[in-house]
């Protein structure tokens, strides 16, 4: 079976170390907002949440794009070949879970877990961010976070959304 | 530029303009970053007599070189200001994430200046700073006033600094929050943003800290991250975080209890490690801590991100309440409203024992929970005349009524929750900081014995030294094998030139040399070099030290030591030759 990443809200301190080693790697300076993955912080209620990209089964950014720039590679993760973009934006707005974005030329960027080795799994010191080939707990912590499909907003809009309704089912 | 941005933001309130100027980089390679170099531009800016709260002060707000990068424990930013509630110059810091964002924004930190004809906020959205109304937020506590600002920010995340009430009205010991339960704590950083009616910053950074080389720089991160950091001696935070100390000063016999009557509590179960992790939800972080000290804990209907433990002690113990729900929300109001827990429970607790000894009846008790909450309100809005005594700290409340002999304080400043009776290393610690009672200057519980003066002073000189440093490269207390080779190794990699720790030792001895000339300039002399009354004359009850006292002559052996270890006078004047040593001589303090 195929590793996935899978995110638990529940353990995660908002810490940020994998959105710092996120942008390290793909940018090659420390800059969370350009990560791959974000977090959603709620510190009032103690709560955080890391924003993942599930690499959909059926994943709307590649069904949107207009050419075959977004493609599915061999081991099933979702990428961006920038040579064949047009810069259009719709794969940013058709990602339910704000976890496409763009460039400063338009070219959109996504998680693509690092080859195999994803860089903010060994960061993750609170095991918030998990590797595996998942287990049952595992599935199910992943189907409730994407449960919750925002259709309209800017990704930072959809990723909050997502967060408040995880927060409100741990914290009340 | 690598690993600075390079540029200070510098804001005039009465001027109502926001410019840039250039980081001095001659003062970034002396001072580092974060407390000196905040330090360092702030002792430029004013006149050791300016009044804390007159528009001629300035407020310097600092991030550390390392901070946003990720080296771990590393993100805490430092304002140094002169205290509105001892008139020393002060350092305090806070961690979280604020700092981060703000260099991210693209600024090493920010002067502030002048003072607001309205309530103001400041808004910094990347290269677009601009200073708003605030007026829609007066009176409203930190919790709400961080909501309004990342509000008005119109993106969710934005990162803040808040004062509450109590910084409106300026008490001398409220402070400025952050994320909801950080905060720049002690010496009323929140009046000194009061007295210029800033009501806070809101802050939204999307560029990014830059090093000479990643892949080295990711490396040694890794190697110190793991082969340094993440051992048994620092593993505690991690585990349990500070409510450990619970059961660690208790079986030293230096937990304060009862006003600092005794260094014992017989009932600590209620409020340790064990009781805190039996109400955790979960664990909390500053920006690339991978040991996520905050437990965050609910009891009942009241949660919050600890509390830490001096927070335990000084609001429960020392006030011999042992209802842990009752500190939660002791702790919760005074982050809200905008109160330095430690300097709030020690005024209540001296307030306690004022009254049960019939010196004043405040109607406090220790132990009586409901009056206990109720004054914390009363004294973050000044509603009434028990509220307004207190709002003043332990000091002017034991003076107003006569009871000097129960102020537990130095310069001003309340103690800390470690009794100097049963470690005199923590008592020569006190009376020596640049800016009174406090456990972050030196913390020398840990040593064989902690009665010989000789051997504690040395320590404490050491660890004042090695801190000042540490606190200016934006690293955490609890970073506890943390030394100035690791540090220079770091710099050196994200620099990309080489930085020696023998300079970085130099830098923290600069730092707190020129702290000391600045407190000299202000009128402060070696007789404020002291410790409060009861510690030196009044024996300690129950515990392992039970009978000791500090006495005068012991202090007196301890700081004659002490100066000459620094190479200052009798009079704890710095020599100009240590002042030429340090490249201090030209200075105009």
């Amino acid at each position: 079976m195929k590793k996935e990443l899978f995110a638990n809200p529940d353990l995660c301190t908002g810490c940020n170390r994998c959105t710092i080693a996120c942008s390290a790697k793909k940018e090659g300076v420390f800059q969370p907002s350009k990560a791959r993955l974000r977090v959603t912080n709620f510190p009032l209620r103690g709560y955080s949440v890391p924003n993942i990209c599930f690499q959909c089964p059926k994943a709307n950014c590649l069904e949107a794009c207009p050419t075959t720039a977004m493609f599915r590679d061999g081991s099933g993760v979702v990428r961006v070949n920038r040579d064949l973009c047009s810069g259009c934006g719709s794969c940013v707005s058709a990602c339910p879970y704000g976890m496409v974005e763009q460039d400063a030329k338009g070219i959109p960027y996504k998680c693509d877990l690092c080859e195999g080795d994803p860089v903010c799994v060994k960061e993750c010191h609170a095991e918030a961010l998990v590797h595996a080939t998942g287990d049952a707990a595992l599935f199910q912590l992943k189907a409730a976070q994407m449960k919750t499909r925002p259709q309209s907003g800017t990704p930072l809009e959809k990723r909050h959304k997502i967060a408040e309704t995880l927060k409100r089912s741990s914290r009340g | 530029m690598n690993l600075y941005m390079g540029k200070m933001l510098v804001v005039d309130l009465s001027a109502k303009t926001v410019t840039t100027e250039p980081l001095r980089a001659d003062w970034a390679r002396e001072y580092w970053g974060a407390w000196g170099l905040a330090l360092r531009y702030y002792t430029d800016a004013v006149s050791p007599e300016v009044d804390p709260l007159a528009p001629e002060n300035v407020v310097v707000l600092m991030t550390a070189p390392l901070c946003g990068t990720l080296v771990p424990l590393a993100s805490r930013m430092c304002l140094v200001s002169k205290s509105p509630h001892t008139g020393t110059i002060f350092e305090s810091n806070v961690g979280g994430s604020f700092g981060p964002e703000l260099k991210y924004a693209g600024y090493d930190g920010i002067i502030i200046k002048g003072r607001a004809e309205a309530p103001v906020f400041l808004k910094i959205d990347d290269d677009l700073v601009t200073i708003e109304c605030a007026e829609h937020m007066t009176g409203q506590g930190i919790f709400e006033t961080e909501k309004l600002m990342e509000a008005a920010m119109g993106a969710h995340g934005a990162k803040t600094l808040a004062i509450g009430p109590a910084a409106e009205n300026m008490i001398s010991y409220s402070m400025i929050g952050s994320e909801s339960y950080r905060q720049f704590g002690r010496g009323g950083t929140g009046a000194l943003f009061g007295s210029k009616n800033l009501k806070g910053v809101v802050c939204r950074g999307t560029g990014g800290v830059a090093v000479a080389d990643m892949a080295k720089f990711l490396e040694r991160t890794d190697h110190y991250t793991r082969n340094d950091l993440l051992c048994d001696d620092n593993l505690w935070a991690k585990t349990d975080g500070t409510p450990i100390l619970v059961e660690v000063t208790n079986e030293m016999g230096i937990h304060p209890t009862r006003n600092y009557t005794k260094g014992f509590n017989g009932r600590k179960e209620t409020l340790n490690s064990d009781a805190i992790q039996a109400a955790k939800l979960g664990n909390r972080a500053c920006a690339s801590c991978p040991m996520a000290c905050g437990k965050f804990t609910r009891v009942n209907s009241a949660e919050i991100e600890g509390p830490e433990y001096e927070t335990l002690c000084l609001g429960g113990s020392n006030c011999e309440i042992h209802d842990l729900e009752a500190v939660i929300r002791f702790n919760r109001l005074c982050d809200d409203l905008g109160l330095d827990t430690m300097t709030c429970g020690s005024t209540i607790s001296l307030a306690m024992e004022m009254t049960e000894n019939g010196v004043h009846n405040f109607n406090l008790r220790f132990g009586q929970v409901d009056e206990y909450l109720k004054v914390v309100y009363e004294i973050a809005t000044l509603s009434t005349e028990r509220g307004r005594d207190l709002a003043k700290g332990a000091k002017h409340l034991a003076d107003k009524y006569g009871a000097t002999d129960l102020s537990m304080e130095v310069k001003g400043l309340e103690m800390p929750a470690y009794e100097p009776r049963g470690n005199f290393g923590m008592g020569i610690a006190y009376a020596t900081s640049e800016r009174g009672a406090c456990h972050l200057r030196a913390f020398p519980i840990f040593a064989t014995d902690p009665h010989d003066i000789d051997a504690l002073v040395t320590e404490v000189v050491n660890a004042q030294n090695a801190n000042s440093i540490k606190w200016s490269l934006g690293f955490c207390d609890f970073w506890g094998t943390i030394n100035t080779s690791i540090e220079a190794d770091l710099m050196s990699t994200g620099l990309g030139e080489p930085v020696s720790a023998e300079e970085l030792d130099q830098a923290g001895e600069r730092i707190w040399n020129l702290s000391r000339l600045f407190n000299l300039a202000t009128g402060f002399t070696a007789a404020d070099d002291t410790l409060p009354k009861k510690i030196m004359e009044r024996p300690l009850e129950a515990g392992p030290h039970e009978g000791r006292v500090f006495s005068r002559a012991d202090l007196s052996r301890a700081l004659q030591s002490y100066y000459e270890l620094r190479d200052w006078s009798a009079r704890g004047i710095p020599s100009s030759r240590k002042l030429a040593t340090l490249g201090l001589d030209k200075t105009t303090l």
